[in-house]
């Protein structure tokens, strides 16, 4: 369990206090047992994505206890996709055209019912398949 | 000649691309096979890292299932499925189909990309 205080408010106040651009919080059905919130931020360049994501683990191991889990920053290599996962809530720091190849949000928003999950032709087995040895 | 299940994903393995990646859906004469396992043992698990060649073009991908029976309680898959992953650790394609096991959540590693734009979990 996440500290009292670092929470989902406390989350995305202090993505608003970064100038962090295009919060989206998405609240995710317990059927999907990923996590609550899934947050997708965008930054105007590399170094804002770097400055957000620092400062957020920074805040965490500040108001964490000892009985959770440390977290690190995914995507540290990259230069324009970096996620942090902090059990219940996830936030992803993308820029905003890698957000517009991506379209998290209409994934995990629309379900079943995506536009790209539409578009992959799928797949099938000939006629005179057999699963195992011949 | 098609050889049983023997010990998960290793060198000269034959994997299937389950993301819709460009690369890993149009069809090549031959399958895309792994030619190195970023391992201490050369035997690859779901999560790890490989190199695969495919369409004569070397490319990492992370193993997300295999045909072998893993520790009890994780699933077990009827093939051997790979997401092809760039050297910075973005993936290449934009959405995976297929069911994508939890193990990856507990796992050490930078498996929250490829997490996030899987549609079923099992």
């Amino acid at each position: 369990t996440l500290p009292q205080k670092f929470n989902i408010d406390f989350v995305v106040a202090m993505l608003r206090q970064e100038n962090a651009k295009d919060i989206c919080v998405i609240q995710i059905p317990p059927e999907i047992k990923y996590c609550d919130y899934f947050i997708i931020v965008s930054g105007s360049s590399t170094r804002h994505l770097h400055a957000m994501a620092h400062y957020m683990l920074k805040m965490y191991k500040h108001l964490k206890e000892k009985s959770d889990p440390y977290t690190q920053i995914e995507g540290k290599e990259t230069d324009d996709w970096l996620c942090i996962d902090f059990g219940n809530i996830v936030v992803h720091f993308m820029l905003p055209e890698t957000r517009e190849v991506y379209e998290l949000e209409k994934l995990w928003t629309l379900g079943a019912y995506d536009d790209q999950l539409a578009q992959i032709t799928p797949e099938f087995l000939p006629e005179d398949f057999v699963f195992g040895l011949t | 000649s098609i050889t049983e299940a023997c010990q998960a994903i290793q060198k000269l393995t034959r994997v299937r691309v389950v993301d819709n990646s460009a690369l890993g859906n149009t069809p090549y004469h031959r399958p895309p096979k792994c030619i190195h396992v970023y391992n201490k043992s050369g035997v690859g698990k779901v999560g790890d890292k490989i190199l695969l060649a495919i369409k004569g073009e070397k490319k990492k991908a992370l193993i997300v299932g295999h045909k072998m029976p893993g520790p009890t309680m994780t699933p077990r898959f009827d093939s051997n499925n790979v997401v092809l992953i760039e050297d910075n650790g973005n993936p290449i394609g934009t959405r995976i189909k297929t069911p994508i096991p939890y193990i990856l959540r507990k796992r050490e590693g930078e498996f929250s990309k490829v997490l996030a734009i899987a549609r079923n979990f099992v």
